[in-house]
């Protein structure tokens, strides 16, 4: 493939709602990436019964939009997904294609990397080009930041979590292209989705939260995360997790905050029990305010917070919360 | 050069034995701490995990390992649990001599339960006369038909309550002339037998100690362990090799909890703007703590060493049992002064620490009866 | 009878791994000496196997790239259970990235043959990129389903499993042979048992090199990695901490003041 010439590509994937905001900010990052190279942004989309999708990617940004609007994709499906796509790509030739690490993209990024023979990277917090005009992947990495890049193979892949970009303003004005995708009628599928199961989703989408309280393995035990959920609850907060804490089952994966987790970028963080560990820190994308309460003073999260208290949770906590009541009441 | 490495084995069963430790033994810890009882969740997990039968032979469940491998169980358990390692180390000290002096039946009829945990044993030497005087001893036993029948009462004897199978050590009542020992191997079930009076001890609160009677226990004449008149030997051979390892096992444990548990205070307290490690007087006790740990390994897993190439080794466990448990004491009590005033506080595990320690002293032999043996082994 | 492979990854024992820093000066890392140890949702890859292989039969073989000392992790895989261990280790293959690791364990599959299941863990805890797994599952042709948190049904001709998505699972089959990876939900690995130990010494970890694969040299290692690491650097920290003093009364007031000077509350 041709080094640079390409178009900066979105995967852009389809929820109960629309396109997902993952999406959406990414076009949004590939629009400026596309800007600095003097190149386009093109997407492709796979889903049924979707009529707007195609406007929708071109108002977000995309100059190109390929879809489909087949029962076969309504799904996802990762052979046909993974099939049609990189046939797509061999046809038009990306230079940079951005991914949301959502479920699907984390496992149809690495078959698409693999069918491509390129490079793929995972989770990066930053994109930005080199002098050279090269994607510069930047991702968190034992306690500092690690620049990743993939100078000869193409495309260049990268998947970003939600959060770390912002979306760029819509424009119903703009104009583009939509080209629908043929889907192969021979099509044998070895992997069969037989039912997709809604659990409930937490209150405060941590995503979109002003206020979050995150706790940790200090919290000791039900008890002690108990007062950290009440206290999230009386600040009208999202609550977050650290991995201690789900692997305690005090709480379930989908609070956990961080580099396998979800990005957050808060008015006011508030991490109670936790040591500040990188892996954590880094879904804290940015936030006005950063407190953190734990019992030791050596903890490295006081590096990392404006204002600290150092004392043992379940007995702090009690006294704040009938601090924030009474002053609630006034 | 000598070998000071441990096999890729041995380090596998130590990681073994640490992760059974972390799922079976800690999460049970406070429990233990709270009512001194036994944990049946933890008497049950040691059999399941074959803890009970690394020094049983192959041919009877047994795992047919040696006491190197015996020490290393016994270590990595006594880090998180003193109370647990000397449950176990005593049941392995009731299973040797049926090893070491049963005849094939014998061995037919306890191992295969003992090595799965299904029975617990125990050794049942120490009387009021004292246990550093076993010669001592007024339980006694006396022939009648095809039966013995045995009158006395054993103290201080751990696992009194939970065990199935007991070794017993007696005094021939019928030798007038000459005192003659034996030992038996009693069931719970024996009429006669009773466990009764239960200790409350300040420290391996979870490990059970306590009182035997024997009330005209009549006992088999098959059950008679080793030849008649022999039960000195018998009983010191469990004693001297089987118990002073485990002691050894309990104390570098321990040695090893106060040194992580001091290390890590020091580093979070902070006076004077530094954390206290960067002190001298801190350092000078880290430093101690640490030389009589690697000290300490080197002499028991020296005798363990002796002991699995089949020669004696009672005196080699004589001094790594002195050296061992008198340092574990020292290094519970430097453990509580880093910690300072936290140190009296019943949720910093140092206090336990020191608790633990103090009853690690005096079991299978106090320092003082140690000495006189390293003393003879001295002159010989 | 099931032929199952695991792929399995040494990594530093993540206990102790946060020990590991960026050298400021240099650029790269500061490795004391950290164990190795079996990747944590590696266990629960191997455990699936164990279970498959306790109720309908089956040979597992562990797949591992790494260096000479890696052996002592697949030691403890048969100790666990594992039937035979490979271990892909060749200074050609050092420095790779996600893309030529998964080709190189590829090649060592297919060479040792035909597998109905191959498990991986989901990630490992040093490199964190998910990409391992599905790679494989390219270069061997297989259908591949990620996040794996419940096996519900295994037959020879297919598996059928509920996997991790967004707030929920989907309920899934997958004809085999297949690649699947792990997540830590799906079993509760068993512990390192003594008799395991035991059985291990008779059981045997062959090492291949690249002259043993049927690969290039140029498409292992560095030179077949696509991606490369062109810089490392130290967190700046940017928030200097104030200390809230008091007892615990007073420091709950400030706490409180503070919040509501900054128009949070």
């Amino acid at each position: 493939m041709d080094n640079n010439k390409g178009s900066v590509w979105v995967i852009a994937e389809q929820g109960k709602l629309g396109i997902l905001d993952v999406s959406l900010q990414l076009i949004g990052k590939a629009r400026q990436l596309a800007d600095e190279l003097d190149s386009s942004v093109e997407v492709v989309s796979l889903g049924y019964e979707c009529n707007l999708i195609g406007t929708q990617l071109i108002a977000a940004g995309a100059d190109k939009v390929y879809i489909t609007d087949d029962p076969a994709t309504a799904v996802y499906q990762a052979e046909l997904y993974t099939k049609l796509i990189s046939h797509l790509f061999i046809q038009q030739q990306p230079n940079i294609v951005l991914i949301g690490s959502t479920f699907m993209g984390r496992e149809l990024a690495p078959l698409l990397a693999a069918t491509l023979k390129t490079g793929l990277t995972a989770h990066c917090t930053d994109l930005c080009l080199d002098d050279k005009g090269i994607l510069e992947q930047k991702i968190p990495a034992y306690g500092g930041m690690m620049t990743i890049v993939c100078p000869e193979k193409r495309p260049q892949m990268a998947t970003v979590a939600k959060g770390v970009f912002r979306q760029q303003e819509i424009d119903n004005t703009r104009s583009g292209d939509i080209i629908p995708i043929e889907i192969p009628v021979d099509f044998k599928a070895r992997i069969r989705t037989l039912d997709i199961v809604n659990e409930e989703t937490p209150a405060i989408a941590l995503e979109s939260a002003e206020k979050i309280v995150a706790g940790g393995a200090g919290a000791q035990n039900i008890e002690g995360w108990n007062m950290i959920e009440e206290l999230a609850t009386l600040l009208g907060a999202g609550l977050g997790s650290t991995r201690p804490a789900v692997d305690e089952a005090w709480t379930k994966i989908n609070t956990m905050i961080g580099q396998s987790g979800r990005m957050v970028n808060p008015k006011l963080y508030i991490g109670i029990g936790l040591s500040g560990e990188q892996q954590h820190m880094v879904g804290i994308v940015d936030s006005d305010i950063m407190i953190a309460i734990n019992n030791d003073e050596q903890s490295p999260i006081f590096k990392q917070v404006d204002y600290g208290i150092v004392d043992d949770c379940q007995l702090f906590l009690p006294e704040l919360i009938k601090k924030l009541k009474a002053h609630q009441e006034k | 050069m000598i070998d000071f490495n441990f096999t890729e084995e041995q380090d596998m069963f130590r990681k073994a034995a640490q992760e059974f430790t972390e799922t079976f033994v800690v999460p049970e810890i406070a429990e233990m701490e709270k009512t001194a009882e036994v944990n049946t969740k933890v008497v049950k997990a040691l059999g399941e995990a074959e803890m009970t039968a690394i020094t049983i032979p192959e041919q009877y469940g047994g795992l047919g390992l040696g006491f190197t491998e015996r020490l290393i169980a016994l270590e990595e358990i006594g880090k998180a649990s003193v109370a647990t390692a000397m449950m176990l180390q005593v049941n392995h000290l009731g299973i040797a001599p049926i090893v070491n002096f049963g005849t094939e039946a014998q061995k037919q009829k306890y191992l295969p339960k003992l090595a799965s945990g299904e029975s617990m044993a125990t050794v049942a030497v120490t009387e009021a006369t004292g246990g550093s005087n076993p010669g001592g001893c007024k339980t006694s036993y006396h022939k009648d038909g095809n039966n013995y029948v045995l009158n006395g009462r054993k103290c201080f004897i751990t696992n009194s309550h939970i065990a199935d199978t007991l070794v017993v050590f007696a005094k021939d009542a019928d030798n007038k002339e000459k005192k003659s020992f034996s030992t038996f191997i009693v069931e719970k079930d024996f009429p006669g037998f009773k466990a009764t009076h239960v200790e409350h001890k300040i420290g391996m609160r979870g490990c059970n100690t306590g009182e035997l009677s024997f009330d005209n226990c009549v006992i088999p004449a098959e059950n008679l362990l080793g030849q008649e008149g022999k039960g000195m030997k018998i009983a010191m051979s469990a004693i001297g090799d089987v118990g002073r390892g485990g002691m050894v096992g309990c104390s570098l444990g321990l040695q090893t909890a106060c040194l992580d548990a001091s290390i890590k205070f020091a580093n979070e307290r902070i006076l004077y703007g530094k954390p206290i490690f960067e002190m001298q007087t801190i350092q000078n006790k880290i430093a101690e703590m640490k030389v009589d740990l690697e000290a300490g390994r080197l002499l028991g897993y020296r005798a363990a060493a002796v002991q699995d190439e089949g020669k004696m080794s009672a005196n080699e466990f004589a001094v790594a049992k002195y050296f061992t448990t008198e340092a574990v004491q020292k290094a519970a009590k430097m453990a509580v002064d880093i910690h300072g005033g936290y140190g009296c506080m019943e949720e910093y595990a140092v206090t336990r620490y020191l608790r633990d320690s103090f009853v690690i002293g005096p079991s299978a032999g106090t320092s003082d009866i140690m000495k006189v043996i390293i003393a003879r082994w001295a002159v010989s | 009878m099931f032929k199952i492979a695991v792929c399995i990854k040494a990594v530093p024992d993540p206990e102790l791994a946060s020990k590991i820093k960026i050298d400021p000066k240099t650029g790269s890392l500061i490795r004391t000496n950290i164990p190795l140890a079996i990747n944590p949702l590696d266990r629960n890859a191997l455990e699936a196997a164990l279970n498959i292989k306790s109720t309908q039969g089956g040979e597992i073989t562990i797949f591992s790239m790494g260096p000479p000392q890696a052996d002592t992790t697949l030691k403890q895989c048969l100790a666990l259970g594992a039937d035979q261990g490979i271990l892909l280790s060749d200074i050609a293959f050092a420095g790779a990235d996600a893309y030529s690791t998964a080709l190189t364990l590829a090649s060592g599959i297919k060479k040792a043959g035909d597998f109905d299941l191959i498990f991986c863990g989901v990630s490992s805890s040093d490199g964190a990129t998910e990409w391992v797994g599905p790679e494989i599952s390219v270069f061997l042709g297989l259908p591949v389903v990620t996040l794996v948190s419940e096996i519900s049904e295994v037959t020879s001709e297919l598996i059928q499993l509920k996997a991790n998505i967004e707030n929920g699972y989907r309920k899934v089959e997958v004809d085999l042979p297949a690649l699947l990876t792990v997540t830590m939900e799906l079993n509760t690995p068993k512990n390192l048992s003594f008799s395991g130990i035991i059985k291990a010494k008779k059981k045997e970890i062959t090492v291949w090199g690249i002259k043993d694969l049927d690969i290039s040299e140029n498409l292992v290692g560095l030179k077949g990695s696509p991606t490369i690491v062109t810089e490392m650097k130290p967190m700046e920290k940017k928030r200097a901490v104030e200390f809230i003093e008091g007892d615990r009364v007073e420091k709950a007031n400030t706490l409180v003041s503070k919040l509501f000077e900054a128009g949070i509350i």
